[in-house]
Order: structure tokens, then sequence, then C-alpha cells
């Protein structure tokens, strides 16, 4: 085992700026500083990992290359750490202990040299504006990261270890690609347009879904992920989609529109609603709601150029398109869920029409009225105007023909739409940088993204005059790679996890200025939503526990990242998943915001302090207390932190669990270990 | 900056203060052997972690500008009574009786002046001396989540700062912090019954809403104690710190770690102590006397720990409590709709304003009591009232001349009564002169009021481009209501 010399101090910040120099000319492959640290040459290298672990981390390399810790961690050992691992050589498990071992434990080069857009874009803005981006990931953060990400969970230290000691150079691509296969992406990303969609059994309008009709919503998001639908398929089955019962998993779709369904006002109100769920979902234009009460001008003006323009009766043509489409109450005798109604869709429904036994009393073959007084929103018009308003697409005035199915003819005036592309791939990559392109990703200003047309007629003073967009071609490129591949939703993941930008470290060496974050030239951490803090505590634990109501399908299951709605009780973990304030997909959104509750909740709540001291025989602690001292504090480690302790880590955990009087002080040493480790900052964090 | 590094004395002595603060075995970021110059820039220069060092050193770094604009400085703390869904003025704080519509039972009374529904709230009608009114409101947004996320921010949360705008009560928490003693171990900023309060926005997690829900049942706050017990909890604390002071102290991964460190300070502050529990538990009686008498309400519970809060004297100085829903479309009289609101809001804040008079802290602590919006004065088919933009609220304590009210809305006699202001009330901020209260000068008044310098500008933000505390304060936009305190 050859002994390395790693040094922890300036080299990064020349080799960052040297980075920033070389992607001036995105031809030429940037130097990586990554590469620079498997140097064998002798010299001393700069280690990005020793950000991470401090200086003492040439203690630990030392520890480990002699006959030191290492010598506590037997092949036998490492058996049992990782037992569905394939089997390691002692020299292995350094090697993977060592991310800047010679034989190449980190894969840092694009991965897919067919897919530069994004590296291209953010790379040449980060040396135009001459900011260093921080160092690429070692593959310990990389493989949390994202796992995390695309799947919610954390990394088994099986998968840790596969990943950092495979050698081959097109490893993260090939990670990337299978956490997109597996059952786990599939959860997460339910729960993620779900969220989006905000799939909630009642909300603060009134409308009524009932669990059922949110199972019937995550069972169709669920199915269509799974079986790789275009997105732009999806969006035209919630849009367009007729049905009869909003409980059925195949006419789940309808389940976004019963969403605009509201109470104390004229039907008009719901058409706006749901106008306003969909130009928001599908188009980025949170302003058409605004649109749908007033003219942009005098409200509008200082944030969208686009809204200026647009008027109260622009956003009205857009309602109209809703205006043939009946959202009907039908009773149900449902003994078993008590439910009064489910809810069925049908256009053109002319009023004394009978749908499933109920008489539809409103006339849905006449275009939008302006006839209003009362309700949510302004007054339209007298109550006796016979003013209809035509439905017309907002962004080009297109019409369909009278009597037609209007709500196919829209959903093929947005999903062909560029923007359509463009606000989708924004909120994706908001939910993997942390900040859109456009920023927020529903706040669309159309009329300020075109780099080949800047905005130049800004009225007001107050009106912006800039573009909106950070990389407005790369937003572009974006959004047509999307088209190209299908509004393959995986397509696009795989492009972002994949890229270089993605792959930066949320390290930063040098002075941080928090207007580079629009630049991407970090990767911001982000605190674990609710479900995978719970998911993570219960997979590194060894304690499974499982959740059931006879709403859900399925009724009963097994991780958080599997409730079909935020508000679902989850017995007693119930209250852990409240502190970390994962809303109710309605007046309260999902929040990453710390709270102290959060460390009371880590420190004390049942949920985890069960899972510490319980005796179990699958209890991680019990499993590692049965192993040396070392070797317990490397699997609870990586087990709970999917990495390796520090050396300063190891010795102080191990000294303390060889000063252990007795078993039971031993024990509590253990407890004492695992508690720690789940309040450690790293833990609650996907950094 | 510059200036701030050089002087060394003020370098000691933040950390001798943070060390005062924290006893408890913890080295703070100026103490850290491994704190190194660059490491410290790279802190200072991420506008959140600047953040925690504002409140002690804004004088000598000048980040902070202050207009010296001259302050009220007659209340101590806050207590922010937010009633969400919105509540209709025409019908208790800027009453219009309308034949055939008001009903009788809410008793319409003249008390020195003021219109009041008796009926409806006959505490507060009792103690209208000590209630200062608005009624020359206007919200700027008839959308719930918007206007309401509004009133907590002071600014449009849609306009650039919106996102990342702190609440009002995370500033003055920021703001307060440098008067909390060493023993003092409260958040600054409590949230009551308020799980969707606006949070800290871009300030440190030190200052976010710490949320409680009162409980009677069980005492003090939840997961304050641990299962294995005090003395195994001290050992596994003091475990976490020698396990994780690198990661803490170093936060490689940026100032969110950092923040989460300062987030444990707090809450093991607040475990195992005696102070907690005995604030934090509404005994059967005050929940009653501060309930419908018979029943306990949320609300009610709210205020009793909002008193203990207070009376305590723990380092909080803003307390945010919801109730709701104010929301009545349809069918606003039945008894469960606005009479059942109201009783709750009555009898709650009565006996807080009582209680509060009797601990001696009624004169020190500012009480405001609003809704996002008002309702419309023109009484609905539905039997309800719709969103309005005119709206009232209610100013007690903390220096508030109270028995009158600011501004007028047209009378009654039609429907629509109290559908335009006719009469502001107030001289206005700046040069505009008199004109309609938004809730940017319910604000300023409120920081005015707590001493705390409205037209303040933090160059701290993320954008760099300076966080208003009042937006256009500075140039007098906004101000605070100076005649409810004369």
């Amino acid at each position: 085992m050859k002994r390395f010399t790693v040094a922890c101090s300036a080299g990064l910040v020349v080799l960052a700026a040297g980075l920033a120099i070389q992607a001036q000319e995105p031809e030429v492959t940037p130097t990586d500083p990554n590469e620079a640290s498997a140097d064998d040459s002798g010299l001393p290298v700069a280690d990005p990992i020793c950000t991470f672990f401090g200086p003492d981390h040439n203690k630990w390399v030392e520890a480990l290359s002699d006959a030191g810790a290492a010598s506590h961690l037997t092949e036998d050992v490492v058996s049992k750490l990782a037992p569905a691992a394939k089997v390691m050589s002692s020299a292995n498990f350094a090697t993977a202990v060592l991310p800047s071992a010679p034989g190449g434990s980190r894969t840092d080069t694009i991965q897919n040299p067919a897919l530069p857009t994004i590296d291209k874009y953010i790379f040449e803005k980060l040396a135009q504006q001459n900011v260093a981006p921080a160092p690429m990931t070692t593959d310990y953060e990389f493989v949390r990261r994202v796992t995390l990400d695309l799947t919610g969970r954390i990394p088994t230290p099986d998968q840790v270890l596969t990943f950092v000691n495979d050698p081959t150079s097109d490893k993260r691509a090939r990670l990337v690609s299978q956490l997109l296969n597996t059952p786990q992406w599939v959860d997460k990303w339910t729960v993620w347009l779900a969220d989006q969609y905000k799939n909630s059994s009642t909300n603060d309008l009134g409308a009524n879904r009932f669990a059922l009709g949110v199972a019937a919503f995550n069972g169709y998001l669920r199915a269509s992920l799974q079986s790789g639908k275009p997105y732009n398929v999806m969006a035209k089955e919630m849009i367009a989609g007729t049905g009869e019962n909003s409980y059925f998993f195949d006419q789940g779709y309808m389940n976004l529109l019963v969403g605009g369904v509201m109470g104390g006002g004229p039907i008009q109100d719901v058409f706006d609603q749901q106008t306003a769920v969909i130009s928001e979902k599908f188009l980025g234009l949170a302003h058409v709601n605004c649109l749908l009460c007033h003219n942009g001008r005098g409200h509008l003006d200082a944030l969208s150029l686009w809204a200026y323009y647009k008027t109260r009766n622009d956003a009205y043509g857009m309602s109209s398109f809703m205006s043939h489409t009946a959202t009907m109450r039908i009773p149900t005798a449902d003994a078993v869920n008590g439910n009064p109604y489910y809810w069925a869709i049908q256009n053109n429904l002319a009023a004394g029409a009978v749908v499933q036994g109920v008489r539809n009393g409103t006339n849905y073959t006449i275009d939008y009225a302006l006839n209003t007084q009362t309700g949510n929103r302004p007054a339209r018009g007298a109550t006796n105007s016979t003013v209809r308003v035509r439905p017309a697409y907002i962004m080009n005035g297109a019409q369909p023909a009278a009597g037609s199915d209007y709500r196919a003819f829209l959903a093929d005036q947005i999903t062909s739409d560029f923007q359509f592309a463009r606000a989708t791939v924004n909120y994706v990559w908001e939910y993997f940088f942390g900040i859109g392109i456009v920023s927020p990703a529903n706040q669309f200003d159309p009329a300020r993204l075109d780099p080949d047309n800047p905005p130049a007629d800004c009225p007001l003073p107050t009106t912006p005059c800039t573009l909106q967009a950070s990389h407005p071609r790369l937003l572009n490129q974006l959004a047509q790679d999307f088209i190209n591949s299908g509004y393959n939703l995986k397509e696009l993941m795989r492009q972002i996890t994949t890229s270089k930008a993605y792959q930066l470290s949320s390290r930063y060496e040098g002075t941080w200025n928090p207007a580079n974050e629009r630049l991407f030239a970090r990767k911001l951490v982000r605190r674990l939503w609710s479900e995978e803090v719970h998911d993570a505590v219960m997979q590194s634990s060894g304690i499974p526990v499982t959740y059931t109501n006879a709403a859900w399908n399925p009724s009963t299951v097994s991780w958080a990242m599997q409730l079909p709605e935020p508000l679902a009780a989850a017995g007693a973990a119930t209250n852990f998943l409240n502190a970390f304030l994962r809303g109710n997909r309605d007046s309260e959104p999902r929040r990453s915001d710390l709270a102290i509750g959060q460390a009371l909740a880590l420190m004390n709540d049942p949920f985890v302090m069960g899972r510490i001291t319980s005796t179990a025989a699958t209890s991680i602690l019990v499993q590692a207390l049965k192993l040396s001292d070392p070797e317990a504090v490397t699997m609870l480690y990586l087990n709970v932190l999917s990495r390796y302790p520090t050396t300063d880590e190891l010795n102080a955990a191990v000294a303390n669990l060889k000063a252990a009087a007795n078993a039971t002080a031993r024990t509590q040493e253990g407890r004492n270990l695992l508690w720690s480790l789940y309040n450690k900052v790293d833990f609650v964090f996907n950094y | 900056m510059a200036n701030f590094l050089t002087n060394k004395k003020k370098q000691r002595d933040a950390s001798e203060e943070f060390a005062r603060k924290y006893p408890h075995p913890h080295i703070s970021m100026l103490q850290r052997p491994d704190y190194s110059r660059r490491g410290f820039f790279k802190l200072a220069a991420a506008g959140v972690t600047g953040s925690y060092l504002m409140p002690r050193l804004s004088a000598a770094t000048g980040q902070v500008v202050s207009n010296g604009s001259k302050t009220l400085n007659t209340a101590k703390n806050v207590i922010f009574v937010h009633l969400t869904g919105a509540m209709s003025h025409v019908d208790t704080l800027d009453l219009k009786v309308t034949n055939g519509v008001t009903p009788s039972t809410m008793n319409p009374t003249t008390v020195n002046g003021i219109d009041w529904p008796m009926g409806l709230m006959p505490k507060l009608g009792a103690r209208l001396s000590d209630i200062g009114l608005v009624r020359s409101m206007s919200s700027w947004a008839l959308v719930h989540s918007l206007a309401q996320s509004w009133v907590q921010i002071a600014r449009n949360p849609v306009a650039a700062l919106g996102d990342i705008a702190p609440n009002v009560g995370s500033v003055v928490a920021l703001e307060k912090e440098k008067e909390r003693r060493a023993s003092q171990i409260f958040p600054g900023f409590i949230a009551l019954n308020a799980g969707n309060a606006e949070g800290q926005g871009y300030f440190k997690a030190t200052y976010a809403p710490f949320q409680v829900t009162p409980r009677v049942a069980a005492s003090g706050v939840a997961n304050t104690t641990n299962a294995l017990g005090q003395t195994v909890f001290g050992s596994m604390y003091t475990r976490l710190q020698q396990y994780d002071s690198a990661m803490r102290g170093q936060a490689p991964y940026g100032s969110s770690l950092q923040d989460m460190d300062a987030m444990y300070q707090q809450a093991r502050g607040l475990m195992y102590s005696p102070t907690v529990d005995s604030a934090f538990t509404v005994s059967q009686a005050d929940s009653l006397r501060y309930g419908n008498g018979t029943t306990a309400t949320g609300f009610g519970n709210a205020c009793v720990l909002a008193k203990q809060i207070l009376s305590s004297d723990q380092g909080t100085r803003f307390i945010q409590i919801n109730i709701g829903s104010w929301d009545h479309h349809q069918n606003i009289y039945a008894a469960n709709n606005l009479p059942a609101m109201s009783a709750q809001l009555d009898n709650g804040l009565g006996a807080l304003i009582d209680d509060l008079r009797s601990l001696g802290r009624l004169q020190d602590t500012l009480i405001v009591v609003q809704g996002e919006f008002g309702r419309t004065p023109v009484f609905t088919a539905a039997a309800g009232r719709d969103h309005y933009l005119i709206q009232s609220a209610m100013f007690i304590g903390g220096g508030v001349k109270g028995g009158k009210a600011i501004g007028a809305t047209n009378p009654v006699g039609t429907q629509a009564g109290g559908s335009t202001v006719t009469d502001f009330g107030w001289a206005g901020s700046g040069t505009t002169g008199p004109r309609m209260v938004r809730p940017e000068d319910i604000e300023s008044t409120l920081y005015s009021a707590l001493g705390i310098d409205w037209t303040t500008v933090r160059y701290d933000d993320p954008f760099g481009r300076g966080f208003e505390y009042i937006p256009f304060a500075k140039v007098g936009t906004y101000g605070p209501i100076n005649e409810l305190f004369t």
C-alpha cells in the first residue's frame, strides 16, 4: 500500500481558477481537480475532500495505509458490512476508503458527450463572469446525492461500496441509469408530481377528492411514470380527459381538474381556477391567475412584461376553454369509506342531461359568460349580460371550432407550445439545482425569454426590461432536447444528473458570493424532504415500519415516500414527519426551512429513539455491537451517513467504546454514536 | 468589512458575548482553532451567515443602514393576531348595521362614539378604552395566501425579494437579539397555532418562527425530554459535540449546515427546562377562562401561552397567533360561522388584555389584530360576504391610546356602508399626505413601537440589492400610524 501525502491547503483555488479559464474553450475537456489528485507522481496534490474531512485527513490516510485501523478491517468484516457486495480484498477495502487512490475510484469527466448542452452553457457563463466553479463531487458525495435526488433514499453501504470500487469510467452514468429504473424512482417522482398537481384529499377552495380520488390520481401518476409515458401525453390526459369516476385508477387524471372545483361563487370561478392550475403547472404562467381578476397593466407592471400587455379578457379567453366542461358530483353509497360522492367530467353537457343517474343543472354548451356580480373574483358583468367570450389560447389567439372539444384543442395548443417544454424542464431543473433557470419557476415572463430578441419596449420604469432566465439559451436548448427525447422525463433527469454542473460539489473554496447561486457555481445543499428523513432513519436503523389505511392503494405502505399525501397519518411518526414541514399540498407548500422542532424531533422523537434503543435482531446497532469497535463504528457510519468515518471520528468513537466498563456501558456508547449520527448535520442535508 | 476585521476589540466583544450566550461546550466561530482569515471571509460574505453577526456588529460593519428615523419605542414585545380567512370588518371592527341583514343578536351599541357589536364581542366591547381601531385600511390583494403572506412579510410575496423576505417576527427577533441576556433561552419569535407562518426568509434559522401548538393535556413542548432520561441524554449530547464539531464548525457545504448547529443550541436550551415546562403548560382553569367558559379553544390556549411566554421574560419578543377561518362566503351569521369565531377571539383576547394588565405587561406589549383583507359590505345571495380590499385592524397596549378609531368609511343606510373610505384619519407618511393605511404601514407602526427603525436597509441579502424592512419606507412611501399613540 503506497502512502500518499495529501496537501489540503492552497492547491484547490488554483485548480478551480484553472478550470474556469479552461472552460472558456468548451471543446477542450476541462482540467479536473480530481484527476490531479489521482496523480501518482508523488508530488503534493490537491484533494477536494480535505475540506470535508479537514486537515486530519492525512492521519486517516496514514492510519489505513499502515497497520493501524485498517488491521481491524478483515475481509470477514468487510463481507459483513456489505453482505451483498462482491467480495473485496483488504486492499480493495482500503481503496474504497481512499478516494484519491490510484485505480480510479472517481469518475468525473462528462459521461455522455452526446449531451453537452448543460455544461457548455453553465461553464461558459462562469468563465465569462470570472467565477470559479466548485470542485467536482467525490464518489461518496455523488452516490449519496444522486441516490437521494432520484430515489429519495440514502444509498446502502452495499450501493456505496460497489459504486466507489467500480473502476470503470462511465460508472456515474450507469449509476444514474440504474437509479432511474428502480421502483424508488417511481415512488419519489410520484410524490414530486403529486406535489406539483396539489393532489390533496381536500383543499381550501372546497374541492374534495376524498382519499380514493387521491389514490386514483397517485395511481395514474405512478403508472404513467412506470410505463414511461411521455409528459406531453400526461399533460393532454389531465387537461382534456373525460371520465365517469374520479376514483378509477385509469381515470385518475381527472383529479387535476377536480382540484379546481370551488364553492362560494358562480361556475366561472371553477373554470377560472381550473385554468389557473393548468396555466401554472404546464406553462409556468402563475400570472394567468392574476389576469383572471384584472388586467396586467396597473397590477403586474413590475413583474411581467408579457402580463403588462395582457388583459382580463385575454384570460377569459383561456378560461373559456373550460366553459364546456361539466365537473359533476356523482353521489355514491360507498359503504367502506362513507364518501358522499365522486366526480365525473363530461364535455358539452346540456342542462337536464343525466349522467349516472344524476341530472345536470348547468348548461355546459355555452361559452364563458360575463354575467356575475358575486363570488371569489371581481364582477364579470351585469347578471343579465348575454356577453360570451370565445375560447382563445392566450399565447397565440388560436380558436377552436364552435361546439368542438375545447379542452382537446387547448391541450394540443399547450403541448405543442415551446413554453410547455420550457416550463417543464425549468420545474425539473429547479428541483435538482434548488433554483430555476427562470426563478420562481411558476412565474415565467414569455416576453423576456428570447436571447435573440431581448425586450426593448418596456413602457414603464417599473416594467422589467431584462432577460428573465439566467441562462436563456440553455433553457431553450434543454426544452428542445426534451421535445426531441419525446418529452421523456427520465431522459431529462439523466441529462441533468450526468452533467458536470450537477456533479459540482457543494463545497466551495474561496469567497462565496451568494449572487453566484444563479450561475450554479456550486451545488446548493437541500434539507431532505420530510419523507426522506423518515425513510433514511428507517432504512439505516434496520427497524422497518408499515402504515395501513383501507382507502389507500396499496392499503399498506412501508416507506413514507409511498404515503398517498403529506397529510396522511403515519402512526407514531406523524409528528416526526410534520416537524420537517411536508406541507399539505394546498395552502402549505412543502418547505425546506430549518426549525428548532426538527432538532427536537431528531434528538427526542419516539420515531428515532425507538430505533436507538431497539433490541430487535434486525437493529443495525445490535448487529454492529457484535463486531469489534472499529468495525462497529465503520458499519454505523456507512449505514447512516453513506460514508466512512474520518480518522478523528473513528478514533473518538472507538476510544469511547473501548472505555466502556461493561456490556451495558458499551451498548450505551453504541447508542450514543448512532444517536449522534442521526443528529449530525450531514445526515439531514443532501449535500 | 475591513473596518470590522481590524477592529480587534469588537471581535473580542463579539466572541465574549457569544460565549456568554452559549455557555455549554461549544466553540464559537471566532474562537475556533481552525478559524482562518479566509474562512471568516467565506462565512461573513455569505449573506445568510453574515446576518448572524449583524446584530452585534452592525455599527462597525456599516452593512445595516438606518436612516435614523425617530421611533416611538413604546413597546418591548408584539403579539400579532392574524385573523386568517379575513374577518368581516363591517360586522365587527367597523360595524355597519343594515336593516334586514344585521342580526339583532349582534346588539349594535355605540360606546363613546364607537359602533360595536356588543352581542358578538362583549368583552372587547367592555375594553374599548384600551383599543385603537384603524378603519381607513386597505389590502393590496384578494387572494388569501398572497395577502396573508403580504401582511407577514410587509411586501408583495411575488416581488423580487418576496421569496427570501423574512417574517416581520424574524426581523424583530434578529433586531432584539442584542438585548438578549445569557440566561434567556426562548426563541425570539414564537408562532402559536400558525403552522403555515412565513419563515425566516434569508435570515439564519435562529430567527425562524418556533412553532408550538398549545397542549392542555400534556405539559410543555413536545420532544423536550428524551426517552433515555436526562442524564443519558446529556452524555449523548456531549458525544454529538465531540463527533460533529468539525462539520458544524466549518460547514464546508454552505451556511445551512451551520444554521442547523444554531438550531440545536436553541433546541437543547429548551430541553429539561422547568422554565419551558411552566411557560408552555396551559392549566385547565386558564384554558377555560380564555376559552368559552366551559370549553377550551385553540385560540384561548394560544393566548394563555402568549401571556406566560412574555411574563417569563425568556427572550421572546414576537408572538404570532393565527385564528381562522373567517372566510364566510356563505351564511356568515350562522352560529358556527362569524358568531363562533368572534366568541373565540373575544374570550381569548379579553382575558389576555386583563392578565397582561395585571402582570404589568400591557403597557409594553403591543397587540396587533388583523386579517389579510376585508369582506364585501354588500351582503351576497349566499348570505355571506366575499373578499374586499377595505378592512380594519385593532391595536392594543404597547403605548396605544385606546378608545378611538383612526379613519372612517362611508356610513350606514345603504348596503354600501363601509365600502369606501371617507376619512383617512392620519397624516400619512413622508410627503404622501393623508391616504389609505396599507399592510406596510401596519408593519412600520409595529417596528416603530418596538424602537426598530422601519426604514432600515440591510445589505446582507443574497441578491445584494438591499433588504428594506419596509419597501420604499426610506423615501417616505410608508410609515407608522403615529396617531394611534397620541
